[in-house]
């Protein structure tokens, strides 16, 4: 378990304005095709991760998935590679 | 200081629109009988508010509601809501665990006791509901709530609303089918009660086929149907729509907002977004927020279309948001401003000219304002140290930035207070060496607003210095330090000086230097009297009278306790002085006098009454058992006495386990008392301090009961040389006493009644029993020109309790029958429900019928009164 910063891609169901970006501290927020949505981005520690979480949760979006990633944000920003 | 108790959050949310009935629901909620914990767990929007007002409104008995928020995270300020709901919902049940709560020292188990004690022989039942429980939920507050649960009283009902299942032993309450649970699944509409929504309440007059599709395409997630109504009202083309929306794979709220926002007018709209950066609502902030007027008559309109608002009083005054839609709301207006700084000024600013200095310092921080956050809290400090408030100051320790606070001495020293009174002393060294550093370097880069508080710095970090050096247990340190205090500290300062004579008034006292002692104490009173703090000035009578009590000088002690009365009436801390005077009662062998104090200050309940005051109280009480020979009744006072013990910085020189192992020794368990001998780790040849005396002393007792006579002789030699070095006379009366009788030799005991004569001891003497009786009696014939010896013998032949009391039972219009006055005797004990139903061999549901009687005859409605009430009519005397 790492205490330090890292990339982190969460995956829901629905399609989440790009406005809610700011929600979330600046994370990407993106839609794929599939009607899903990917937020993505660096998280300082693991608390901030629990903090975009329970954020999800308060919007009462179906989470599908949370993974951590590798650190380069270009190979995951694409939406074609999402889906 | 606007008092931090928000009335919005204990109000019972009134449900005015007409709800969709839920029979399906209602069915699994009626239950009461065994359920312990009822949790509605779901997602935002899924009614979980609404049901559950509904539901303690129907339902008979009654209801405690507390809607929590993200400040309830801090342990004390949650139990201080719930406690207070309770004390609302049934008057008596909350008060006396939230003056032990308030003192900041008693463990979270002691006070839960005190309130599960009340609650447990109540005769009504009582929801207790902690709405959106997910704001609050966390390790501060967890072991409280797990306690609580596992010790509920059958006739209390936790019910619980949350976003996330709570951190309690759901799995063991589920598997003893003492939970009952609803979740979203049992939460969403159904396709009937969807209809029964849209159609029937709404007024939609859709198809089946549409409320169908609607159904599918939001899942019966409430909040998204509540959106498509607003969304369909007034439309033709409800279908297409319908459709539309159906078709579309945005986020529903999204979706729908954005269509009932672009269907509202544009000052409403405008309304909507701005006034969503608020937590709470009400005209004049939204006017301020807006720049607008008619905020009032707004809310008033959104209220009735039924637009996401949801009131928090009866009188259409204060509103908030939903909270699913304050979040969206703030996103679009995020998105369409940007910067919302301005906007959070404007809020920053009505709070601060409505003296809520809470939720000006929060507006300010969102504004990005940190340094008007900063002058705000600067300013505040002094009021908030004179209401205790420094927990909230504190936590603006976290909010505002460091760089911030160090060009600001006041804050800085203001911080550093607060730390040290929530027990935080890691760095606060550090803390004190930077305020020095800046406040010796050049003034210009100072910030300070309270001007008048600069000068008294010099004096303050001195006494914070002096603070520090106590809680790190150096007396030396902290008398040195707390003399500079008093020498920087400038002419009025009389805090300073208070403080600073007390800390070394306190470090005095711990190194047994009692004349010192009682100069540092006699300063801090008169300075505290100054500036109006009177709490803490009978809180340094109390000290005052104990160390002249010590010093052999009881007439004295009496005048504090009287002249800290003579400051006013009905005081925090008066009924503290009626248990002084008490034990001064009993000295004198008066034992009316001694029970008649006990009374009084039990009478002026616990607002009256210091945070030790529960258990001084009943170790004062302990002792009067003692006296009137009812030494099972002393051991109970004594165990109740440390389950509401709360300590405070003087030290404990007179332990509880002590008083209990002299109470065994005079019942005769001289084993019992010897296994406290051990768990102290006392001997007879400890070196001797003062803070021990009065274990050592017990011990002498012990050893005299176990006729280890040489062992007790040599202790005592040693004791009375120490205490007599430091001018404890009233220990060295007590000492010559057991010498006397170890000895068995009348010259120390000629000796003690000297020293005693003119301050009017007599218990001390007395209470030894018939061997101390026969020495006096011999005294009396070889001195007959001597009064004292025959008065003492006068005492002990003098029944301790004089003329039968009159009883009162005729006052009663109907009197208690005798099953009735059994449970009354208990309920003045400590034993809770089902302990006294165990006792008198019947059901709690039979106690409670009981209680509901003996409270209908007293004319009361809880347990404290009731036993009040019982004392004044005499009903308890057996």
């Amino acid at each position: 378990m790492s205490h330090d910063s890292a990339w982190y891609e969460i995956r829901l169901q629905g399609q989440l304005h790009p406005r809610w970006a700011s929600w979330f501290d600046g994370l990407t927020v993106t839609s794929a095709a599939d009607g899903t949505t990917v937020i993505h981005g660096r998280v300082a520690d693991q608390a901030a991760l629990h903090g975009v979480l329970q954020k999800l949760r308060d919007l009462g979006l179906p989470l599908l998935s949370v993974a951590r990633i590798d650190s380069d944000p270009a190979k995951h920003s694409t939406p074609g590679e999402l889906s | 200081m606007h008092s931090p108790l928000l009335e919005s959050k204990l109000y019972l949310p009134r449900n005015r629109q007409a709800l969709v009935p839920r029979a399906r629901l209602a069915e699994r909620l009626r239950r009461r009988d065994g359920i312990r914990l009822t949790l509605v767990s779901a997602p935002a929007g899924f009614g979980k508010t609404t049901l559950l007002s509904a539901l303690v409104t129907e339902r008979p008995g009654r209801t405690a509601w507390v809607s929590l928020e993200e400040s309830d995270r801090h342990a004390t300020t949650f139990w201080t809501y719930l406690l207070t709901a309770l004390e609302r919902a049934a008057p008596g049940v909350g008060e006396g665990g939230l003056g032990l709560l308030q003192s900041g020292q008693a463990p979270i188990e002691s006070v839960l006791a005190v309130v599960l004690n009340e609650l447990s022989v109540l005769p009504d039942d009582v929801d207790l509901v902690l709405d959106d429980y997910h704001l609050a939920d966390g390790p501060e507050i967890q072991p409280g709530m797990a306690f609580l649960v596992e010790h509920l009283p059958p006739q209390v009902q936790l019910l619980i609303s949350t976003r996330a299942d709570p951190a309690l032993p759901l799995a063991r309450l589920r598997a003893r089918g003492e939970l009952v649970e609803i979740r979203a699944a049992d939460l969403r509409f159904t396709a009937d009660e969807a209809t029964a929504y849209l159609n029937d309440l709404t007024g939609l007059d859709l198809d089946a086929a549409d409320i169908a599709t609607l159904e599918g395409r939001t899942e019966g997630w409430i909040a998204a149907l509540r959106l498509a109504a607003l969304s369909l009202q007034g439309r033709d083309d409800a279908t297409a729509f319908i459709e539309g929306f159906a078709g579309d794979d945005r986020y529903v709220v999204d979706y729908l907002l954005d269509e009932v926002l672009d269907r509202q007018a544009d000052d409403v709209r405008r309304f909507l977004l701005e006034t969503s950066i608020a937590d709470r609502l009400t005209g004049p902030l939204c006017d301020a927020v807006t720049g607008r007027s008619g905020g009032k008559a707004m809310l008033e309109t959104l209220e009735r279309q039924n637009l996401f608002l949801v009131p928090l009083d009866d009188h259409r005054r204060w509103y908030r948001y939903h909270h699913l839609f304050g979040d969206v709301l703030r996103t679009h207006l995020r998105e369409e401003r940007g910067d919302l700084g301005e906007l959070h000024r404007r809020a920053s600013r009505w709070y601060e000219e409505a003296g809520e200095t809470v939720a000006a310092v929060r507006h300010a921080l969102a504004a990005g304002d940190a340094d008007h956050a900063a002058d705000l809290v600067e300013l505040a400090v002094p009021a908030l140290q004179r209401e205790r408030l420094e927990p909230t100051l504190r936590r603006w320790l976290d909010d505002i930035p460091n760089d911030v606070v160090q060009k600001r001495p006041v804050l800085a020293v203001g911080f550093i207070g607060a730390l040290m009174s929530c027990n935080e002393f890691d760095g606060v060294g550090q803390r004190i060496d930077d305020v020095e550093r800046v406040l010796a370097g050049p003034a210009d880069v100072l910030a300070v607003v309270d001007r008048g508080e600069l000068a008294k710095l010099p004096g303050a970090i001195e006494t914070y210095r002096a603070a520090l050096a106590l809680a790190g247990g150096d007396p030396a340190a902290t008398i040195e330090h707390a003399g500079r205090a008093i020498d920087r500290a400038v002419d009025g300062d009389h805090l300073t000086s208070a403080a600073a004579s007390a800390l070394a008034g306190l470090a005095n006292w711990a190194a047994g230097d009692l004349e010192a002692a009682h100069a540092g104490y006699t300063t801090a009173a008169r300075d505290l009297q100054r500036i109006g703090y009177i709490a803490d000035v009978l809180g340094c009578s109390i000290t005052l009278a104990d160390i002249e009590t010590t010093q052999g000088r009881l007439r004295q002690a009496q005048t504090t306790f009287e002249r800290a009365l003579d400051l006013g009436e009905g005081l925090r801390g008066t009924a503290d002085m009626y248990v002084g005077l008490s034990r001064l009662a009993l000295e004198r062998n008066d034992l009316d006098a001694a029970s008649n104090y006990l009374r009084r200050a039990e009478d002026l309940g616990p607002a009256a009454g210091l945070p030790q005051n529960p258990y001084r109280w009943r170790v004062a009480m302990a002792r009067l058992r003692e006296a009137e020979g009812d030494l099972v009744g002393a051991r109970d006072q004594l165990d109740a006495a440390e389950r509401v013990y709360v300590g405070d910085f003087a030290p404990n020189v007179r332990p509880i386990a002590a008083h209990r192992a002299r109470v065994m020794v005079a019942q005769g368990h001289l084993s019992a008392a010897r296994d406290w001998v051990r768990q102290q780790g006392l001997s007879a040849n400890d070196g001797l301090s003062y803070l021990r005396e009065f274990e050592h002393m017990t011990l002498a007792r012990i050893l005299l009961a176990e006729r280890a006579r040489g062992e007790a002789i040599r202790l005592l030699e040693r004791l009375q040389a120490a205490a007599w070095a430091g001018g404890r006379i009233g220990t060295v009366i007590e000492i010559l006493v057991l010498r006397a009788l170890a000895q068995d030799d009348v010259a120390p005991l000629e000796r003690s009644l000297t020293l005693a004569e003119p301050e009017g001891y007599v218990r001390v003497f007395i209470a030894e029993g018939p061997p101390m009786t026969s020495m006096l009696a011999s005294l009396a014939q070889r001195r007959p020109d001597w009064p004292y010896p025959r008065r003492l013998l006068d005492a002990v032949r003098r029944p301790t309790s004089q003329a039968p009391k009159p009883t009162g039972e005729q006052v009663l219009v109907e009197p208690l029958s005798d099953r009735e006055l059994d449970v009354l005797r208990l309920l003045a004990g400590e034993l809770d429900g089902p302990s006294i139903a165990r006792q008198l061999v019947v059901s709690l549901n039979t106690v409670r019928t009981h209680t509901k009687h003996i409270y209908a005859k007293l004319g009361v409605t809880n347990r404290r009164s009731a036993v009040r009430r019982a004392h004044q009519l005499n009903l308890l005397t057996r």
